[in-house]
């Protein structure tokens, strides 16, 4: 199993796409730190716009920015809660798809179990998100050293809540991915079930809310269900949403590691 | 203990019965040719036996264990048809992680990766990609994960299907060699092949066993089979009708006589005599009738 996760970042990094693939997230990240959250931080700074994005945020629900100590680290901690699950629907996408059509899955499946391939590949991706976690906060933090040192310190202090939330975020999306990347030819009809299969349940869960509901349960069964709620929260205190994406892992993951065993190789 | 053993194996794609309560039973020895027309079952039988798909009914077990089990990993191996390697990576790298996934570990594995590609001598493609190269060297490549480690049994499926003669041969002569020390079945529609290699043959048609048993069957007995390229038609099987001991002589494909006698009488030499006469040249005498007359003439 060890060597199928490994073999995962092997898949990322030796591979022409893969390398596409990061220089792609590069760009568009730096494009968003430089664009986004540099002059959105620099608005915050000054009273009177502070003021008004806050207000628009306290009416949204959501946590207003001025209590964190870092404007860049509020501003990371709120796009990067509904963007990196985008980022993971993409590249986590192709766990088991290609392998399936191109028959290379066979070779695989002479050697190690079923369920190796299908954790190994699971965990191999989750780290590898784990790792676009930690590169996309290292550069808020370069960000916030360059615009106010002073601030560097709260930042990291902010730090563990915001990884740790994270990292929490992004599990159930990599078990939707591998899930869906079973049944998928390519990895792009994986993310494209993933989308279209999410839009479609919300529709379905709004119209049933509406016209049988409430059905409180329902809230809760989409992945990211919890983003809005977690956004008002601070602190330690977001980890009592923390069972929903464990949830929806479990379900998730057990579902996939079930079509795997049953799928035809 | 048998190297295959099946019990009712069935397996359907909807209302298609691919495979249809096969009771097959297969000892280890000689490499096994398994053979039929398309859709006669092959591969459907080669991918229950991998585990690649589950059957529909019956049961099926390789070296005494269920097929597909844990247990039989590193003991069988397979070419499966149409399964092709990852083409972003090095030969290397990923016969590498298959030799990990097989329990060698650090410099072993790649030690193991350049044996197996000396074997199917492709030394120098461990650096290349999939598509740096040809369709038979990318097939040799594919055998030679199959060799990895120390199988007891190789299940190849078209090994040579598609395949220029220099690679069949060299394919050929790999699976020759190897045999020593292991078990193979082959799955192909090369018929010539398959006699040239194989001990055994299992033959399915419509999803059903149609005959197994050694491929030198004594239904053999009592014919001959002569490949003349220039002798003229009718002269020859005059001539040889002549002969004591010719009950017929029928003209078969690809230029083949098949020449039937009476069973115990030895007509070879007599044969020999009479082209040495007529100054015919032959370029094969086979005792009885090959593979492709026995089972579809």
């Amino acid at each position: 199993m060890i060597s199928i996760a490994l073999n995962e970042w092997a898949r990322l990094f030796l591979a022409k796409r893969g390398w596409l693939a990061i220089v792609a997230f590069s760009l568009v990240w730096i494009v968003f730190l430089m664009y986004v959250i540099a002059p959105a931080a620099r608005y915050l700074s000054s009273p009177e716009m502070g003021g008004l994005i806050d207000l628009i945020l306290g009416r949204m629900g959501s946590r207003t920015l001025s209590e964190w100590q870092s404007a860049e680290m509020g501003l990371y901690w709120m796009f990067s809660l509904f963007l990196l699950p985008f980022f993971t629907m993409v590249s986590a996408a192709d766990q088991f798809a290609s392998d399936k059509a191109r028959g290379t899955m066979r070779f695989l499946v002479l050697r190690a179990s079923r369920t190796q391939i299908f954790f190994g590949r699971f965990i191999g991706q989750y780290l590898i998100q784990l790792f676009v976690i930690l590169v996309t906060f290292v550069s808020v933090i370069a960000l916030i050293a360059y615009n106010a040192p002073e601030n560097v310190a709260a930042a990291l202090q902010e730090a563990p809540v915001v990884l740790v939330n994270l990292a929490l975020v992004l599990l159930p999306y990599v078990a939707l991915m591998a899930l869906l990347s079973v049944f998928a030819k390519t990895a792009r009809q994986a993310t494209l079930l993933a989308i279209v299969g999410w839009i479609m349940l919300w529709f379905i869960i709004s119209y049933v809310q509406s016209k049988f509901g409430p059905f409180p349960f329902l809230d809760w069964v989409l992945p990211g269900s919890q983003l809005t709620s977690l956004v008002r929260l601070a602190g330690w205190d977001t980890l009592s949403l923390a069972p929903i994406p464990v949830a929806h892992t479990v379900v998730l993951i057990v579902i996939g590691w079930f079509a795997m065993q049953r799928s035809d190789i | 203990m048998s190297l295959i053993n099946t019990q009712g194996l069935s397996k359907n794609y909807g209302a298609v019965k691919a495979l249809d309560s096969l009771d097959l039973v297969v000892e280890p020895g000689e490499p096994i040719a398994l053979i039929g027309p398309n859709g006669a079952g092959k591969t459907t039988l080669l991918s229950l036996l991998c585990g690649f798909i589950r059957p529909s009914a019956g049961s099926a077990q390789m070296l005494g264990h269920d097929a597909g089990s844990s247990a039989l990993r590193g003991k069988v191996t397979a070419l499966p048809q149409d399964a092709h390697l990852d083409p972003r990576f090095s030969i290397n790298r990923q016969l590498g992680l298959f030799a990990r996934l097989q329990g060698f570990r650090g410099s072993s594995a790649n030690e193991e990766v350049q044996r197996v590609l000396d074997t199917v001598l492709l030394s120098d493609a461990g650096v290349k990609k999939p598509g740096e190269l040809s369709h038979g060297m990318r097939k040799r490549v594919s055998i030679a994960q199959a060799l990895m480690g120390n199988p007891e049994l190789v299940l190849l499926d078209e090994p040579t299907a598609g395949i220029d003669p220099p690679n069949v041969k060299i394919i050929r002569d790999l699976i020759r060699t190897e045999s020593n020390n292991k078990t193979f079945v082959i799955s192909s529609h090369n018929l010539d092949e398959l006699e040239k290699l194989c001990g055994t043959v299992v033959y399915l048609n419509e999803g059903k066993l149609v005959e197994t048993g050694p491929l030198v069957a004594t239904s053999n007995d009592g014919f001959l089979t002569i490949r003349l390229p220039s002798a003229p038609e009718d002269q020859f099987m005059r001539e040889c009708k002549k002969l004591s001991g010719v009950l017929d002589v029928q003209r078969q494909a690809q230029g083949d006589y098949l020449i039937q006698h009476t069973q115990g009488q030895a007509v070879d030499q007599a044969l020999l005599s009479m082209l040495a006469k007529n100054s015919w040249q032959y370029r094969h005498l086979i005792k009885g009738r090959s593979l492709e007359d026995r089972l579809y003439g």
